[in-house]
This record gives structure tokens, C-alpha cells and sequence, in this order.
């Protein structure tokens, strides 16, 4: 909008101050014309929600009655008095921590097989795709047909080959694993298709070059290929790790099955979303909720920052000039 | 030569015309935004007031083809009884509209545009108590069929919060515990309700006579005291104990009896099932009786559920309906009570005729809606001799009669539930207290002192805010 007021010149006529807009004016105004319904609706849908919360997190806030300023007061209760603060903070941070790097490995492995030239491939690259656009709530009651430690086809199979049925679902210490392979099942699709796209624009002069010096498949993989999809790797790894502190469909629908307490056996389903949920939903507790909600965003902006600052270490850009 | 060398020039440029509806985009999102909720009608009184028809919303989560088929039946039969008064409402297992229906009328409280009438599958008192709902005293005094002594106490307790009614229960399903009278007979046991044990110990006792282990693994299990959560209270109770003082507004989850109650059930997990809850629930999908859980895939003899899971579960072989044994420290049974509460949010347009809608499924409606579903009714007065026609069917008439008024007798001794304002916290506190129990993470005396913490603190906080 600086642009437009150093390009308007007031004149008089007939007694009524007119604004006359250079050329560049106008169109820099048609401009914002057209992006102002995004911006309208980042305004109103994203951006005064978001500062509302930061609002609420300060205030008691049942949402039936108007809110009470408590100051700090629900982030005390956050960090000090709620057992199950901490809980749900660790085991979404176990989940964070074996989900995305399996995700991008996943990713990978499933886009390096569907980076070939072989008949049918399309069929295949959507078949592998095709999990990732099922909801998430008919994906986790399938997924749970399938843990059914006694009758599911997956402890059939462990059996078959000769392992102990595991309890899944069942299991405080193999429900986050499930909820872990329900999300691989699903969500390595997307991740593959953009670490596709980013195969597909390996220079193939640069494997050519490597192949011709001697470069095994191993070593043109870890010395080209790996490097100059690194921009993706920071992509998908931002995303996953936002993407994973968020889970929360499969376990409210998982935990229920697990017994026990609603979010699996011995809360070893209560992720972060969840706990937020039932705070805000349940419990009536929509000013503690923010709270939780900012301490999230808090330490998302945080680990963000840190990989971007991070990225110039491990990152490479095939633009001149950028490192 | 024209300054557009020959070619026509419309009457509007493509360039205009993109200006044009990039303008009235914008115009349409700022009106859109813009555009201020819908206000409470509050009319005036009129002198000579013409009788006009009134549109009154009702929310629920039903969703079932059996809902479907019925409530409409329902809501029809309403409209009947007073024509001037029409119904708005879908059957489609949420909120008009979609979305999560508490998240959704929580909203719509807050914002002031409230549906006339909601169900409820919370209790009203945690609303209630949050100054969300209309009190309907005054109405339910004056009304046809609603009367406050119309009702079982235990279900009506559980809308009322420090003295004053906040929804009506339409529906009383008793908890009780189902047999498998074929697995009785086949050990030449007595399916006879009044041969069926009155203590924890002797329950137990019969349990052990179900158990089977084959190559250690559990095959077969007799009964499973801890698969309903919602039954919580009604085990305390049994054992003389209480988890919730409604009249003193103060938990109690701290005693001998509670924790007697606890041990009771590490001993049972220990003596019959092996010790291990996670190895245990492996074994088989222990809890109710419907499709696919362990009862009725043959895999279990005695289990807990409520009243309408003698039709709507569809048990395909005999079942008997028994009593709950007190224990050790308890006098006398007492049945559970799951309730669909029909409520009044705060600032409804009509809440004369919303109360009306709120009165008669709490009442006459409810006597179509039982026709199809054993889902006990929390009205006193209803009407004798109505049955559920599938439980006729099945088992014919004298049987469904006893068993509707066994249900309806045991309603008169309820445990003490559904009555706290922090009902959904509570509940979740004690149910993960109860699994880290059952999972010998803590000792019951430990487990429970937390939970009283917590549910006290909570209870407090929550009292003070009001």
C-alpha cells in the first residue's frame, strides 16, 4: 500500500478534494482488490481466532460464561499442578520422534521405487497414494479391525511366523507404535509424491557423471541424489513435525478402543491434541486449552527457527549464491 | 482507423470485467462477515395475541435407522397432540449443519442463538451448573405430565443442580447383569434370579466355575466386574461406599469401602484371570453384550449392560437379567441408570413450547420410542402394559412384561450418579485411576487419594468460578 499513497496527487475541482492514482496506483489497488478476500478471511478465520486464544489463555473460560482474567494462572497449573500435562506432552513427543523420521524414510524408499520407468507405474504410484486421502476416522476403524489382538489379521501374522500376539491397541506399551503404523499407512503417500517430485529433478548428468567415475548405486544415492533432495527433506520434515505434535483423530477414536481410561491403557494414547480437546470440550476449560495451545505454537515457532537455522549446515540449494 | 484497429470494442473489457468481480467477491466476503447474529427474539407482550404456529429447533446425536425410523414417529405424534407448535430437527448424528455436536452448541450457548431443545448424553448438571441451561421448575410444576414426582429420583437428581431442574431424562436404562442361561444349565447351575448370588464372593465364586484355561491362554472367562466404566458409582455404592456427595457437593472417593472395593477386583484379576489386565484383554474383547464382544461370541457367561441391550444388541441365544451383589461392606443392590436428557439451553426463543417438546419425549413420546427399544423409562407413570414389541417377539408376552418390570422395580433403587458439575472430569480421572490400579501401577489406597485430589480440586475451582 506504500506504493500507492507516493503515486496519489490531490487536486481541487469544483470545490471537492479529488484523488487522482497514477497508472501504477490503480493497478497496485486492483492488485490488493483481488487478494483482499484471502487476506479478509486470514483476517477473520485465522488471525483473530489465533489472537483471541492468546486472550482466552489468560482467562478462565468455560466459553458458556464471559472470560476471567487469571494472568499466568492456567500456565501454573500447566506446568505444576495437571499429572497429565506431562504426560500428554511425552507421549506426543514419542510419537514426534519415531513418526517422522519413519515417515521420511518411508517416503523415500516408496518414491525411489516409484521413480522408474517400468509399465504400470502410475498404477502403483497411486496405489500407494491412495491411503493417504481416506479420513482419518474410517482409516484408525480399520486399523483397528486389524490390531484386534485376537481375531486382527496383523497378530494372525505375527503368530504365523512364530511371534507372541502383541495387545496394540490394548497395550500401554505397543498403542503408540499402532497409532505410529496407522499414520506410516496413510500419510507416507504424500510424503512420497513430493520426494518424487524432487527425484524427478535430479539432474541426470550429475548420477551420469557419477556412474562414469565409478559411483556404486549406494554412493551416487548418498552423494547426488540424497544431497540435492535436502530442500525436500527440510520441507517434509517441518511439516511432519508440525503434523505429528498435532495428531489427534486416530487416537480419540483408537484410545476409546484400548480400555481402561478413554485414552487408551494408562493414558498411553492422551497426546497433546487430545488432552487439549478434552480440556476445552469435555471439561469446560476453554482458557486452559488456549494456554495449551500457545505453549504449543510456542515451541513449534522454537524447533522451526531452529531447523531453518540449522538447514544452512545440511541443507543445499542449487541456486547460485544460496548455501 | 479506429484506435482498435477495426476489431469491436464491447461494451465491457475483459479487464473491467475482472475488476468488476473481484469487487463484488470482496463486497460479498465483508457482507458475509459482516452480517450480525441472529438476535434472540424477545417479543413483547401482545394484548390480544393471535395464535400462530411456533417453530421450535431440536438438537441430537441420534443416528441409528432405528432413530430414524422412530423419532419422527415421535415428533409427529407431537405435533398432533398441539398443532400449533412444529418441529425443526434432523437425524443425522450431529448438529444441522455438521461439525461436533458439543463443540457446536457449546458455541451457539456462548454466541446466544441456541436450538429450542438439545439431548444430551452428559449430564445436565455439569451445564446446568454453568448457568447454560433454563431452569424448568416453575414449568415442570405446572405441566400436564412432568411433574417433578413423575419421575424416578435418582434420574430426575441427576438435571438438578443446588435445587433447581435443569433438563428432564426421557430415558432410565438400568444397568444389570446379563447370563447366558444355555452356559448355566450346561453346568446344572440355577438361572433363577433369586438363586443368583447376593455377595461379590459368592458372584466370584460362580465366576470361577466359567473360567477355562487352555495352554495358558484364557478361553473362556466367567465374569469381568470392571468392563462398564459408567457403572463406577454403582460399585462403589454396593460396597456401602460413595464416589460423590451431591447434597454436601464434595467427593468421596477416599474410603475403605472404595478401596475394599479396588482390592476386591486385583484379587479377582489376580485369582481367576492370570494377573495380567494387558494379557487378559488380549485374550478376548471383554464388556457388554452386544455383536463381537466376548458374550456373545460364547467367550464369557456373566456379563454387565443396561436395559436396552436386550433388544437393540440382538443376544442370539437365552439370557437371564440379574441383580448386582453387594459387597463385603455393602447392605443392598443398586442398579446404575443411563439416561438421554432432553434440556432447555439458556435464551431460547420459546421456552414455553420447548418445554412442551422436552415434556413429551420425557413422557407420552417416549412410549413409541420404547415400543422399538427396551431403553427404560425415567417416567413413573407410564402407561401400563406397554412393551417392547421386539422383546415380545422374542421371548413373548409374560417374559417382556417381567422383564420390563424388573427394570422398572430396580429403578427405585439407584446408585447416587450423573449429579457433579465436573461429571466428564471426574469420570476420566477415576477411570485412568481404576486402570493403573488393574495395571498394579499404584495400590488402590494411593490411586484413589490421588483421584480425590484431583476431583476435589477441580470441583473447588469450579465452584469458585461460579
Amino acid at each position: 500500500m506504500a506504493g500507492l499513497s507516493s503515486h496519489m496527487k490531490r487536486s481541487r475541482a469544483g470545490g471537492f478534494l479529488r484523488l487522482s492514482m497514477s497508472k501504477q496506483a490503480r493497478d497496485d489497488l486492483k492488485g490488493y482488490l483481488f487478494v483482499s478476500p484471502w487476506i479478509i478471511s486470514l483476517l477473520v478465520f485465522t488471525a483473530y481466532p489465533m489472537i483471541a486464544s492468546f486472550y482466552f489463555a489468560m482467562t478462565d473460560y468455560t466459553i458458556l460464561n464471559p472470560p476471567r482474567w487469571v494472568g499466568l494462572g492456567n500456565f501454573e497449573v500447566m506446568f505444576t499442578k495437571d499429572p497429565l500435562y506431562w504426560k500428554s506432552v511425552a507421549n506426543t513427543a514419542f510419537y514426534a520422534l519415531l513418526e517422522v523420521p519413519l515417515s521420511l524414510a518411508v517416503g523415500l524408499v516408496l518414491a525411489m521405487l516409484l521413480n522408474q520407468r517400468i509399465k504400470g507405474i502410475g498404477f502403483y504410484r497411486t496405489a500407494y497414494y491412495l491411503p493417504g486421502l481416506m479420513p482419518a476416522v474410517a482409516s484408525t476403524l480399520l486399523w483397528m479391525v486389524l490390531l484386534d489382538p485376537r481375531l486382527g489379521l496383523v497378530n494372525a501374522a505375527l503368530r504365523g511366523v512364530g511371534l507372541p500376539r502383541l495387545g496394540w491397541l490394548r497395550s500401554a506399551a505397543w498403542s503408540k507404535p499402532a497409532l505410529i503404523l496407522m499414520s506410516l499407512w496413510g500419510g507416507s503417500g504424500g510424503v512420497m509424491l513430493i520426494f518424487l517430485a524432487a527425484l524427478k529433478e535430479v539432474p541426470e548428468s550429475l548420477l551420469e557423471a557419477a556412474m562414469i567415475d565409478g559411483a556404486n548405486a549406494w554412493q551416487r544415492f548418498w552423494r547426488v541424489t540424497l544431497p540435492m533432495i535436502t530442500p525436500t527433506i527440510f520441507f517434509n520434515l517441518i511439516m511432519g513435525i508440525i503434523g505429528s505434535f498435532q495428531v489427534f483423530a486416530s487416537a480419540f477414536i483408537a484410545g476409546a478402543a484400548g480400555g481402561g481410561s478413554e485414552a487408551g491403557p494408562l493414558n498411553s494414547l492422551l497426546v497433546y491434541m487430545l488432552h487439549l480437546y478434552r480440556n476445552a470440550f469435555r471439561y469446560f476449560n476453554m482458557g486452559y486449552a488456549s494456554a495449551m495451545a500457545l505453549a504449543m505454537f510456542v515451541v513449534l515457532i522454537i524447533l522451526s527457527m531452529a531447523l531453518i537455522r540449522s538447514s544452512k549446515y545440511w541443507v543445499y540449494y542449487e541456486v547460485a549464491g544460496r548455501r | 482507423m479506429s484506435a482498435n484497429n477495426g476489431v469491436a470494442r464491447s461494451a465491457v473489457s475483459r479487464r473491467e470485467f475482472l475488476q468488476l468481480a473481484g469487487l463484488a467477491g470482496s463486497a460479498a466476503v465483508l457482507a458475509a462477515c459482516g452480517a450480525p447474529p441472529t438476535p434472540a427474539a424477545t417479543e413483547p407482550p401482545t394484548e390480544a395475541a393471535a395464535p400462530e404456529a411456533v417453530t421450535v429447533s431440536w438438537w441430537n446425536q441420534f443416528s441409528t435407522p432405528t432413530c430414524q425410523e422412530v423419532f419422527p414417529r415421535v415428533i409427529e405424534e407431537f405435533e398432533q397432540t398441539y398443532p400449533a407448535v412444529k418441529v425443526e430437527y434432523e437425524i443425522s448424528g450431529g448438529p444441522p449443519g455438521g461439525g461436533d455436536y458439543i463443540e457446536v452448541l457449546l458455541a451457539r450457548i456462548a454466541a446466544g442463538n441456541p436450538p429450542d431443545t438439545a439431548t444430551l448424553w452428559s449430564p445436565p448438571s455439569q451445564f446446568g451448573a454453568r448457568g447454560s441451561l433454563t431452569a424448568i421448575d416453575d414449568m415442570m410444576a405446572n405441566a400436564k405430565w412432568a411433574k417433578p414426582d413423575a419421575f424416578y429420583a435418582g434420574p430426575l437428581k441427576s438435571c438438578q443442580w443446588q435445587g433447581k431442574t435443569f433438563g428432564l431424562p426421557a430415558s432410565a436404562g438400568a444397568g444389570c447383569i446379563f447370563i447366558n442361561t444355555a452356559h448355566f444349565e450346561e453346568k446344572g447351575l440355577s438361572t433363577k434370579r433369586e438363586d443368583f448370588p447376593k455377595t461379590w464372593d459368592a458372584l466370584k465364586a460362580l465366576s470361577e466355575k466359567f473360567v477355562v484355561w487352555e495352554d495358558g491362554e484364557l478361553k473362556h472367562a466367567g465374569f469381568i466386574p470392571w468392563t462398564q466404566s459408567w457403572l463406577k458409582p454403582v460399585w462403589s455404592e454396593l460396597n456401602g461406599g460413595k464416589l460423590f456427595d451431591a447434597e454436601k457437593v464434595q467427593y468421596q472417593i477416599v474410603s475403605d469401602q472404595n478401596t475394599e472395593w479396588l482390592e476386591h477386583w486385583v484379587k479377582w484379576l489376580d485369582e481367576q484371570y492370570g494377573g495380567d489386565i494387558e494379557q487378559l484383554n488380549i485374550y478376548g474383547t471383554w464388556g457388554d453384550v452386544y455383536p463381537e464382544a466376548a458374550f456373545q461370541l460364547g467367550q464369557c457367561s456373566i456379563e454387565m449392560s443396561g436395559s436396552w441391550a436386550c433388544t437393540d444388541a440382538a443376544i442370539p441365544f437365552e439370557w437371564e437379567v440379574m441383580k448386582f451383589p453387594s459387597g463385603p461392606s455393602g447392605s443392598k443392590s443398586v442398579t446404575g441408570f443411563w439416561p438421554n436428557w432432553w434440556v432447555m439451553p439458556k435464551g431460547v426463543p420459546h421456552p414455553n413450547e420447548a418445554f412442551l417438546l422436552c415434556e413429551w419425549f420425557a413422557t407420552q413420546g417416549w412410549v413409541t420410542w420404547y415400543k422399538a427399544v427396551m431403553d427404560t423409562p425415567a417416567w413413573k407413570n407410564f402407561p401400563e402394559g406397554v412393551l417392547t414389541q421386539k422383546l415380545v417377539d422374542q421371548a413373548g408376552l409374560e417374559r417382556a412384561q417381567e422383564i420390563h418390570n424388573f427394570f422398572a422395580a430396580y429403578l427405585e433403587d439407584t446408585a447416587g450418579m450423573w449429579t457433579s458439575p465436573i461429571e466428564d472430569f471426574a469420570s476420566d480421572t477415576l477411570n485412568s485411576s481404576i486402570d493403573e490400579v488393574l495395571h498394579k501401577v499404584k495400590l488402590p489406597v494411593e490411586a484413589l487419594a490421588e483421584a480425590q485430589e484431583l476431583c476435589q480440586a477441580k470441583l473447588d475451582e469450579v465452584l469458585q468460578g461460579m
